[in-house]
């Protein structure tokens, strides 16, 4: 009992994740749907204190549940969503989204279940190892492995994100210059 | 310190030129048409350097690393970056943004430029992304026109979508064989069902971003309404460098499933042929016309992809070279006529030869090469794809190939037939070509013309594939 106890803790988090995630999509309201994303975020940083992964569940809860949310609400709530405005699906669509959505999970269930099928004592002795190694989830341990090991794509992105900076000022800068043509 | 210089030298080149721009815009104003000159100075001098004190070696843990044959394929990149800075001058100078456009621009070859030298998956997505998100921005740089924030929403949704299907494909890799590096996944691949579902979803982005049937449905949206250098960068640069990336990855990383992709391929390169072919056949819009023959000329790449063999790499990346000369010459002369008068259909070049002969030519010549036509330099190409993927002895798969030139050399024509033959009242107007624009539309021509006659630029490609 007490050995599987991280299992049970797993099911019971990803329950709640997964029935979260389930209504995020249904809810009608967009506010509701946003609030439901916060809750799935916070089950999964929770699966990661699981992993021990401490510093990688701070993170999703300060930058997921925290800034991103935030956004996600002030972007809703600016726009003025409701659930009058939201576009009805034809019953077409419905029916297409539900035999890809149907099939996509019959090709995971059978390549997992043949996967599993194949290499069982693998499988099984994932979530037991984890506790061994209690501080890989350390900031000291996060920080060597992102300057030493994958210190090329950490500097790398810089770039990235200065590019999408530069093509976000001139976006931005384009209403301005209507504005100005406006007067 | 010093090997580091040598082996990341395009990369380091590219984000020197980057920071060079950024600074142009603070302070002491450049106008428009100096910039552009020292835009295309610094382009030049970037290919030119290209060939010089190359090394071969990886860096950083496997994460970068380069060779003879990796340096050939950034030079290819960026011989047509210098193209298309020379062919486009005109709408570039009149962009209120111009630098911000080619750091953009820029950007996103350095992502191409990672991902071809990536030797680990999260390398390899960090390039992808950086390929695509900067050119999603720039899609929008005509910013009075609807279209274009159009174009570049629908390539912003729909690239990150692909995206998001590589990510959970390279986690299903990573939760299946705990290791990301290209140098050590082959081994652990036996055919596990979880690796193949992994393998199909990684197989399925690529398809995205070289816009393959029944993935391309972004494609000819967001090549109409982007402007036309940067339909020109999107068409040419960016699916040459994923066809490159995609050979690598596909022979030297998923090697052992090779039986596994053989199939896929062929479905899904005849479902772009004949889906290219037909679509284009039926365009009334220049760009949407040439949007769609890209996408069956991604279907005769995929042929040749489809021969698991030195060969077949080799003349993959034999037509990326000739393909970027026709294309851009293409891409060329439209944007040209677009530029100056606005037109955009096939109609409007009707008689097209009697006031801009020079220009109907070249369009005539790189129309051609792209329909394969004997002597240019396509016909090579696709010969060589042809025959490289004759080799599998699927004989089918190549009389289907050889029906599909059929079909684009009618619709190739077509355009051709308008512009020489056609008569019309009110023709387009005689254009006045800039010097930079000639000399790029020259070097277009010529290489249409010559690369198909110098055997030893297939040798040559062929030696560094070896």
């Amino acid at each position: 009992m007490i050995a599987n106890l991280p299992n049970y803790i797993f099911f019971f988090l990803a329950f709640i994740a997964i029935f979260f995630a389930i209504m995020v999509i249904t809810a009608k309201n967009p506010i509701h749907s946003c609030l439901y994303l916060v809750l799935t975020m916070f089950a999964i940083a929770a699966n990661y204190v699981l992993l021990n992964a401490q510093f990688l569940a701070i993170v999703q809860m300060i930058v997921y549940a925290g800034a991103i949310m935030v956004l996600f609400l002030f972007t809703v709530m600016l726009l003025n969503l409701n659930a009058d405005s939201e576009p009805v699906k034809s019953n077409l669509m419905k029916f297409a989204g539900v035999i890809v959505g149907g099939t996509l999970l019959l090709l995971f269930t059978a390549a997992l279940r043949k996967s599993i099928g194949d290499a069982e004592p693998v499988m099984n002795s994932i979530p037991m190892q984890i506790p061994n190694h209690s501080n890989v989830g350390l900031i000291q341990n996060l920080g060597w492995v992102l300057f030493k090991d994958y210190v090329f794509p950490f500097e790398a992105i810089s770039i990235l994100i200065l590019s999408a900076m530069i093509g976000a000022v001139v976006l931005g800068k384009k209403e301005k210059v209507q504005l100005s043509t406006n007067d | 310190m010093n090997e580091f210089i040598t082996l990341m030298k395009p990369e380091l080149l590219l984000m020197a030129m980057i920071f060079i721009l950024l600074i142009s815009k603070l302070g002491v104003g450049f106008n428009q048409s100096n910039l552009m000159k020292l835009i295309q100075g610094m382009l030049l001098i970037n290919f030119i350097a290209g060939f010089f004190m190359n090394g071969e070696g990886q860096l950083f843990d496997n994460m970068y690393h380069t060779s003879s044959l990796i340096v050939l394929e950034k030079n290819i990149l960026n011989l047509g970056m210098v193209l298309i800075s020379f062919l486009f001058t005109d709408w570039f100078k009149k962009c209120d943004h111009l630098a911000e456009v080619f750091v953009l621009m820029l950007t996103a070859l350095l992502g191409m430029f990672y991902m071809i030298s990536s030797g680990n998956l999260l390398m390899f997505y960090l390039g992808l992304e950086m390929a695509t998100i900067p050119v999603a921005a720039a899609a929008t740089f005509n910013l009075e026109k609807k279209v274009s924030s159009e174009a570049a929403m629908k390539m912003i949704l729909s690239s990150a979508f692909s995206s998001g299907i590589m990510l959970f494909g390279i986690s299903l890799i990573y939760g299946a064989m705990g290791t990301l590096d290209f140098s050590e996944i082959p081994a652990l691949l036996n055919g596990d069902s979880l690796q193949v579902m992994a393998f199909i979803f990684l197989f399925t982005a690529f398809a995205f971003k070289m816009s393959v049937v029944p993935f391309h449905l972004w494609t000819a949206d967001v090549y109409e309404g982007s402007p036309i250098g940067i339909t020109a960068f999107l068409s040419v640069i960016s699916k040459g460098a994923i066809a490159f990336v995609f050979v690598s990855t596909l022979y030297k990383v998923f090697q052992p499933f090779h039986e596994i992709w053989y199939n896929m391929i062929m479905v899904l390169s005849v479902m772009t042929m004949l889906v290219g072919n037909l679509f284009a056949l039926r365009q009334q819009n220049i760009k949407r016309f040439l949007a769609f023959s890209s996408i069956a000329q991604v279907g005769f790449i995929l042929i040749g992809v489809s021969s698991n063999s030195i060969q077949g790499a080799t003349s993959v990346i034999y037509f990326v070279l000739v393909y970027i000369f026709s294309n851009l010459a293409a891409f060329g002369v439209a944007g040209l006529v677009s530029f100056f008068t606005g037109k955009e259909n096939i109609d409007d070049y009707k008689n097209f030869y009697k006031t801009n002969p020079l220009l109907s030519w070249i369009f005539a010549l790189a129309l051609f090469s792209l329909s394969g036509i004997p002597p240019t330099a396509g016909f090579f190409g696709k010969l060589f794809l042809l025959t490289s993927g004759a080799s599998n002895g699927n004989y089918a798969f190549l009389i289907i190939a050889a029906l599909n030139m059929m079909i684009s050399l009618f619709y190739y024509l077509k355009v051709v037939r308008a512009m020489f033959m056609d008569k019309n009242e009110n023709p387009i107007l005689p254009i006045q070509i800039n010097f930079a624009t000639k000399i790029a539309l020259f070097v277009c021509g010529g290489g249409i013309v010559l690369a198909g006659f110098f055997g030893f630029v297939f040798d040559y490609i062929q030696a560094l594939v070896k």
